[in-house]
C-alpha cells in the first residue's frame, strides 16, 4: 500500500483533530486516538501480509531535476520502529488524558504531526525526504514543550530547538557534501540512499561527512557530551511530549547511526569505531551516575535514559550481529520503558503536582498499584533478566567484547550504576516512611492501568521471545552487510 | 516421570502469578494455601522426577522449552538441566523451602501484606529453581539475577522502614558487582568456546585449554567473582549483616539456605573451569578460609541473635568455598545440605523466640527461656550441635569430611586444617554463647508463645533432618562431581581423632564461660586490648567502615557536587557569551543623533586609516 498516503493521513487527521475543538474541547483526543488506531491497523495490516524483507514500498520521482524522490520503505527495522512509534503515540494520548485542558486542538496537532514525522523519519529512503521528515518531527515538538510545559518551559524549548536545529544543519550540510561528492565522481545528482550507498568518495572527505551525520544522530540519541538539552527538555515537556520524546525521538538517532552513518560510510565509522564505542561506554556510565545524583523524578529519568542509549551507541560501532541486534532490542525495550517511567513521573505530577522525590516517599502505602508498576519498570531499566532491556544490554555487551574488552568492561560497570540509580528512585518515591504531605493519593484506575500493563507485558515478551524480533531485523541487518541474508 | 521436570519451576511461579492478580484481596486461608501450596506441590514433583531420575540409573536428562535467542551462533535455549547435582539442589530448595514457607504461613499472620509476602517468596524458589536446572549459563543467569531481585525485595519487604530499604539496596549493589564481574566471564567463555551451553562449555575447556591456561584462569576467577558476591564471602560479604532486616523466614529460606549457597553450587557446576585453573581453585580456597576465619570471630561478639547467625552463615559458607577449594566438591554439596537442614531451623527457631518475646533481637535482653518456649529451645540446641559439629549430628559428617580433606590439600594443607579448626573451635563457642544466653540465666523479657502447629512442626521435621541429615550418602552427586562422590580418605587416627575433638572442647569451654560461669573472663574482657578487638570483630572486621569511607561517601559526594551536570557548563557559556555580546552591543542602540554620528565619523576614521596603512 501506498506509504505516503499513510503519512498524509497522519497529516490530514492532525488537521482535523486541531479543527475539532471548536466543537468540543474534548473532541481531539477521540479524533487524536481515531487516527493513530487507524495508522495502526493500517501498519499491522502491513506486517501481517507482508512477508519481508521490504514490507512496504513506495518511490516516485519529485524533484527531478535534483534528484529527489518520494522514496519510502519499510523493512523490518523501519516496520518495527514506526509500530513502536504509533503505539507509543497511542499511550502518549492516553496519559495526557486529562493532563492537557488548554489549547487541546493544536496539543493533539502537534503531538500527531510529530508522530507522523517519526514515520516518515524511519520510512524514509531519500536523504532529502529523510531531512524534511527530520523537521518535521521538531518543530511541533518544540511547540509541544513551549506550550504546555512545565515552569521553566521556555528555556527548555528553546535549548531543544537550538541544539537539534544545530545538529539539523550539521546534518543538512553532511547531506548536501555526500550528494555532491556522489555527484562529483559518479555524475549522477541523486539524493536516493540505494545510489549513495555505492558512492566512492575521497577518504579525508568521507571521514569529515560522515562526522557530521555522526553528530546530528549523536546530538539526538543523546551521547554525552550533546545530552545536555536532553534532561531540560524531558522534564519541562508536558507527558505526552516525554513519552514521544524518550520513547521514540531518542530512538532516530540511533536508527539513523544504523541506517546511514555506518552503511554509507563503511571505512570512516571504522576508523572512527573506538572514538565511538567509548563515548558510548562513557555515556553508559555517566548517564547513570547523573542519573544517581538528581532528586527530580523526571530529571532522574531522563539521565537514565543517556545511560540506555549509550548501550545503543556501544552496540551499533561494534557492528557485528550481536552487537546490533542488541541495539534494536534495546532501542524497543527502552521506548517501553522509559515510556511507562515518564508516564509515572506525569502521573505523580498530576497529583501531587511536584517533581521533586524529596516531596515524595513512601508513597506505596497511599497508592499501592503504582508502586508495583513503579517497581516493574524500576526493575526493567536496571536490566533483569526475563526482561527486554537485560537482552539488548547483554547481546550488546556480549558483541562489543568480541570487539574491545576494555571498553566493553567500562560500559559494564554501568550495570552496577543502573542498579543504584534505580532502587534508589523507587527507594525516594515510593517506600521509606509515608511523606506526612500526601495525606491521599489516587491509585491508578483503568485506563492508566491497561495501558501501563500493555507495556509491561511488551517488556516481557522481548525478553523472553525476543527471536521474533530478532528474525525481523536480521534481513534489514543483513541487507547492510551484517550476518547472513 | 522426568519429562514433569518443567513443573517444578512452573508451579512457584504460578503461585506466583496467582498472588500478583488478585492484589491481595484473597483470604489469608486462601493466600497460605496458593503460597505454601504451590511450593509443596514443587517439593512433591520433586520426588516424584527425582525418583524417576534414579530409577533411570541416573542419567542427566535436558528438557528444552524453547530458543530463547539464536543470532549468529549464540544460541541460548530456555532448556532445564537434570543431573544428580542439580537434583540435590532441587530437593534442598523445594524440600526446605516447602517447610520455611508453611512455618511463614503462621509466623506472617500478624503482619501487613501477607499476600504480597509469599507473592515474593514464590518468585523467588521459581528464580532460585531456573538457577539450578538452567542448561545454559544464561538461563543459570536469568535465575541468579531473579534471586538477588527476590532477595532485594524481601530484605526490604517492612518498606515503610528507611534502614530496611538501604540494607535492601545495599545486598543487590554489592551483589551486582559480583554479578557483572559474572557477566563479564560470560562474555570470554562466549568469545573463547562459542557456547554457554554448561555442558559443552565444560567439555570445550577440557578440549581446548591446557592446564593452568590464563584465559581459562581468568574465566574462573570472574565467575568467583559473581560467586563471592552472591554467597557473601571476601571481599562482597557485607551486605549480608544488614539482609537480617528481612522477615526471619526470609532469613531462613534465601540467606542461609538456598540463594547464598548459589556461588558454591555455581562453582561445582562449572569445577573443570576450576581444576584446569590452580590458581583459581587456590582462590576458592583462600577465600573460603579467609571468610570462614574472620566472621567466626564476628560471630562470637554480635549481640543481635539474627547477625550472629548471618555471621555463622558467611562462616559456613566459607567452609564449603573451602571444599571446593581443596577438592572436596561433594563435601561442598553435602555441607551445602546439612547446612540448609541446621541453619533454617536455627533461624526458623530464633523467629519463634523473637516472636515470642515481641521483637526483641538482642540477646543480652534474652535468657531463661528454655521452659517457657520448649520447642524453639531443642530446635535450637539441635540447630547448634549441628553448627559446631559435634558428632553424630549432620554438621559433624560434612565438616569433618572438609577438614580432614583439607588437610591433604597440596598447597600448605596443615595450614588450612589449622585455621578452619581454629574457626570450628570458636563456632562451637559462640553456638554455645548462644545457647546461655538466650535460653539460661534470668528471664529478662517474659515470652508469650503463639505458635501453631504450622510453625512447629516444621522446626520438628527439620530438627530430625540436622541429625539424621548427615545419613543421607549423596549417591547422585558421584556421577557429577570430579571426587566421585564422599571419599573417605585414609588419615592418621591422631589426626582424626582431633579433628573431631576441638569442637567438643569449643563446647565446654563454652559452658564453663557462659554457662557454669566457673572461668571468669570479664577482667579479661576490660582489657583495651579486648574492647577493641571486640569492637573490631562486632564491625565485621572493618570492611564497611573501609567500603563506606573509600567507595560510597566519595561517589555520593562527587554526585552532589556535580548535580547540575559539569558538560552543561560548556552550552550554558555559550548562551551566556552571547547573551554578554547582545548586552553589551544594545548598549550602543541609545537613540541619540550625536552619538551613531560621532561613532560614524570615528569608524569611518578607522576604516581609513587601515585602508592607507595597509595600501
Amino acid at each position: 500500500m501506498n506509504l505516503l498516503a499513510l503519512i498524509l493521513l497522519m497529516l490530514a487527521g492532525g488537521g482535523i483533530a486541531w479543527v475539532s475543538e471548536r466543537f468540543n474541547p474534548k473532541a481531539p483526543q477521540w479524533v487524536a486516538l481515531f487516527v493513530l488506531l487507524l495508522a495502526g491497523f493500517w501498519v499491522y495490516g502491513l506486517w501481517v501480509s507482508g512477508d519481508g524483507p521490504i514490507y512496504a514500498e513506495t518511490k516516485f520521482a519529485w524533484i527531478p531535476r535534483f534528484g529527489i524522490s518520494v522514496y519510502l520503505s519499510l523493512d523490518g527495522l523501519s516496520l518495527m520502529l514506526v509500530a513502536l512509534t504509533l503505539f507509543l503515540g497511542v499511550v502518549a494520548i492516553a496519559s495526557s488524558w486529562t493532563e492537557i485542558r488548554e489549547r487541546t486542538g493544536f496539543f493533539q496537532f502537534n503531538l500527531i504531526w510529530t508522530l507522523a514525522g517519526l514515520v516518515g523519519v524511519f520510512a524514509a529512503l531519500d536523504l532529502f525526504l529523510f531531512f524534511l521528515f527530520w523537521e518535521v518531527m521538531l518543530i511541533p515538538m518544540y511547540f509541544l514543550i513551549a506550550i504546555w510545559g512545565h515552569e521553566n518551559r521556555g528555556y527548555a524549548a528553546m535549548k531543544f530547538f537550538l541544539f537539534t536545529q544545530a545538529s539539523g544543519l550539521l546534518m543538512l550540510l553532511a547531506i548536501v557534501a555526500l550528494v555532491y561528492q556522489n555527484y562529483a565522481t559518479s555524475g549522477v545528482l541523486t539524493f536516493d540512499y540505494q545510489a549513495l550507498l555505492g558512492a566512492e568518495i575521497d577518504p579525508d572527505i568521507a571521514f569529515w561527512i560522515m562526522l557530521g551525520f555522526f553528530i546530528a544522530f549523536v546530538v539526538k540519541l543523546p551521547g554525552v557530551p550533546f545530552h545536555t538539552w536532553l534532561p531540560d527538555a524531558h522534564t519541562q515537556a508536558p507527558t505526552a511530549g516525554s513519552v514521544i520524546l524518550a520513547g521514540v525521538m531518542l530512538k532516530t538517532g540511533a536508527y539513523g547511526l544504523i541506517r546511514f552513518v555506518v552503511p554509507l560510510f563503511p571505512e570512516a565509522a571504522l576508523d572512527f569505531r573506538w572514538p565511538a564505542m567509548v563515548l558510548g561506554a562513557v555515556s553508559v556510565i555517566y548517564g547513570g551516575y547523573m542519573a544517581f545524583s538528581q532528586s527530580d523524578f523526571k530529571r532522574l529519568v531522563a539521565y537514565s535514559s543517556v545511560s540506555h542509549m549509550g548501550f545503543v551507541l556501544l552496540g551499533v560501532f561494534a557492528w557485528n550481529q550481536l552487537a546490533l541486534q542488541g541495539s534494536i532490542v534495546q532501542m524497543l525495550a527502552h521506548g517501553f520503558s522509559s515510556a511507562a517511567l515518564f508516564m509515572l513521573a506525569g502521573a505523580l505530577q498530576e497529583r501531587l503536582h511536584t517533581r521533586e522525590m524529596s516531596d515524595m516517599g513512601g508513597l506505596w502505602v497511599r497508592a499501592p498499584r503504582m508502586g508495583v508498576i513503579t517497581l516493574f519498570f524500576v526493575v526493567a531499566s536496571l536490566g533483569m533478566p526475563g526482561l527486554g532491556t537485560f537482552v539488548g544490554e547483554f547481546l550488546v555487551l556480549l558483541g562489543a567484547f568480541q570487539v574491545d574488552v576494555t571498553v566493553t568492561v567500562a560500559a559494564a560497570i554501568g550495570i552496577v550504576f543502573a542498579a543504584v540509580y534505580s532502587l534508589s528512585l523507587m527507594q525516594r518515591s515510593f517506600q521509606g516512611p509515608p511523606n506526612t504531605n500526601v495525606e491521599t493519593m489516587a491509585d491508578f484506575g483503568l485506563r492508566e492501568m491497561s495501558v501501563m500493563l500493555v507495556m509491561a507485558l511488551a517488556l516481557v515478551w522481548l525478553g523472553i521471545f525476543p527471536q521474533a524480533v530478532l528474525e525481523m531485523a536480521a534481513p534489514s541487518l543483513a541487507s547492510m552487510g551484517v550476518g547472513a541474508p | 516421570m522426568t519429562d514433569l521436570l518443567w513443573l517444578i519451576p512452573a508451579l512457584p511461579l504460578a503461585g506466583f502469578l496467582i498472588l500478583l492478580v488478585t492484589e491481595g484481596r484473597l483470604p489469608k486461608l486462601a493466600v497460605a494455601l496458593v503460597g505454601a501450596g504451590s511450593i509443596g506441590l514443587a517439593a512433591l514433583t520433586t520426588f516424584v522426577v527425582g525418583s524417576g531420575f534414579l530409577d533411570a540409573g541416573s542419567e542427566p536428562y535436558t528438557q528444552t522449552l524453547w530458543v530463547w535467542m539464536d543470532i549468529a551462533g549464540f544460541s541460548p535455549n530456555i532448556a532445564l538441566y537434570l543431573d544428580g547435582l542439580s537434583l540435590v539442589m532441587l530437593g534442598v530448595i523445594t524440600g526446605v523451602g516447602f517447610l520455611i514457607h508453611l512455618y511463614a504461613t503462621g509466623y506472617m499472620a500478624v503482619e501487613e501484606g501477607y499476600s504480597r509476602f509469599f507473592a515474593y517468596m514464590n518468585l523467588f524458589v521459581f528464580a532460585m529453581v531456573v538457577l539450578v536446572l538452567g542448561d545454559n549459563l544464561l538461563v543459570l543467569y536469568l535465575g541468579w539475577e531473579g534471586v538477588g531481585l527476590c532477595s532485594y525485595l524481601l530484605i526490604g519487604f517492612f518498606h515503610t522502614d528507611a534502614e530496611n530499604g538501604y540494607a535492601a539496596r545495599k545486598a543487590f549493589v554489592v551483589t551486582r558487582v559480583g554479578d557483572t564481574a559474572m557477566a563479564l566471564g560470560l562474555f570470554l567463555l562466549f568469545r573463547e568456546l562459542g557456547t554457554l551451553e554448561i555442558q559443552a562449555v565444560l567439555e570445550g575447556a577440557r578440549v581446548a585449554w591446557p592446564a593452568g591456561s590464563t584465559l581459562c584462569t581468568a574465566v574462573a576467577l570472574l565467575l568467583l567473582g559473581g560467586a563471592v558476591g552472591k554467597s557473601a564471602q571476601l571481599p562482597l560479604q557485607t551486605w549480608l549483616p544488614d539482609a537480617m532486616a528481612g522477615p526471619t523466614p526470609v532469613s531462613a529460606l534465601i540467606h542461609a539456605a538456598t540463594m547464598v549457597t548459589a556461588g558454591v553450587y555455581l562453582i561445582a557446576r562449572m569445577h573443570d573451569l576450576f581444576l584446569l585453573s590452580p590458581t583459581a581453585q587456590l582462590a576458592v580456597a583462600v577465600v573460603g578460609l579467609a571468610t570462614l576465619f574472620i566472621s567466626a570471630f564476628a560471630a562470637l561478639t554480635q549481640t543481635d541473635l539474627k547477625r550472629i547467625l548471618a555471621y555463622s552463615t558467611m562462616s559456613q559458607i566459607g567452609y564449603m568455598f573451602l571444599a571446593l577449594g581443596v577438592g572436596a566438591w561433594s563435601a561442598a554439596i553435602f555441607h551445602l545440605m546439612t547446612h540448609a537442614f541446621f541453619k533454617a531451623l536455627l533461624f526458623l527457631s530464633a523467629g519463634s523466640v523473637i516472636s515470642a518475646i515481641h521483637h526483641e533481637q538482642d540477646v543480652m535482653k534474652m535468657g531463661g527461656l528454655w521452659r517457657r518456649l520448649p520447642v524453639p529451645f531443642w530446635s535450637m540446641v539441635v540447630g547448634s550441635a549441628a553448627l559446631a559439629a559435634l558428632p553424630l549430628t549432620s554438621g559433624f559428617y560434612s565438616k569433618d569430611i572438609i577438614l580432614l580433606t583439607s588437610w591433604d590439600f597440596a598447597s600448605g594443607g596443615p595450614w588450612f586444617w589449622g585455621v578452619a579448626s581454629a574457626a570450628a573451635f570458636v563456632t562451637a563457642l559462640y553456638s554455645a554463647r548462644m545457647i546461655f544466653l538466650v535460653f539460661f540465666g534470668t528471664m529478662k523479657t517474659e515470652p508469650e508463645d503463639r505458635s501453631g502447629p504450622n510453625m512447629w512442626g516444621p522446626l520438628v521435621v527439620l530438627a530430625l533432618l540436622a541429625v539424621g541429615g548427615g545419613w543421607f550418602g549423596l549417591a547422585p552427586l558421584a556421577d557429577v562431581l570430579p571426587d566421585g562422590g564422599l571419599n573417605s580418605h585414609e588419615h592418621s587416627t591422631s589426626l582424626v581423632w582431633i579433628t573431631a575433638a576441638i569442637p567438643i572442647l569449643g563446647v565446654v569451654l563454652g559452658i564453663l564461660i557462659f554457662g557454669s560461669k566457673q572461668i571468669k573472663v570479664d577482667g579479661l574482657l576490660r582489657t583495651r586490648l579486648a574492647e577493641t578487638l571486640r569492637r573490631f570483630w562486632f564491625g565485621g572486621w572493618g570492611f564497611d567502615t573501609f567500603y563506606d569511607q573509600v567507595l560510597v561517601r566519595p561517589f555520593v559526594l562527587l554526585a552532589e557536587v556535580n548535580k547540575n551536570d559539569v558538560v552543561d557548563l560548556a552550552f550554558r557559556g555559550t548562551a551566556a557569551l552571547a547573551r554578554s555580546i547582545n548586552r553589551m552591543t544594545a548598549r550602543t542602540q541609545t537613540g541619540r543623533l550625536r552619538w551613531y554620528a560621532s561613532s560614524m565619523a570615528f569608524g569611518l576614521a578607522v576604516v581609513l586609516f587601515v585602508v592607507l596603512e595597509v595600501l
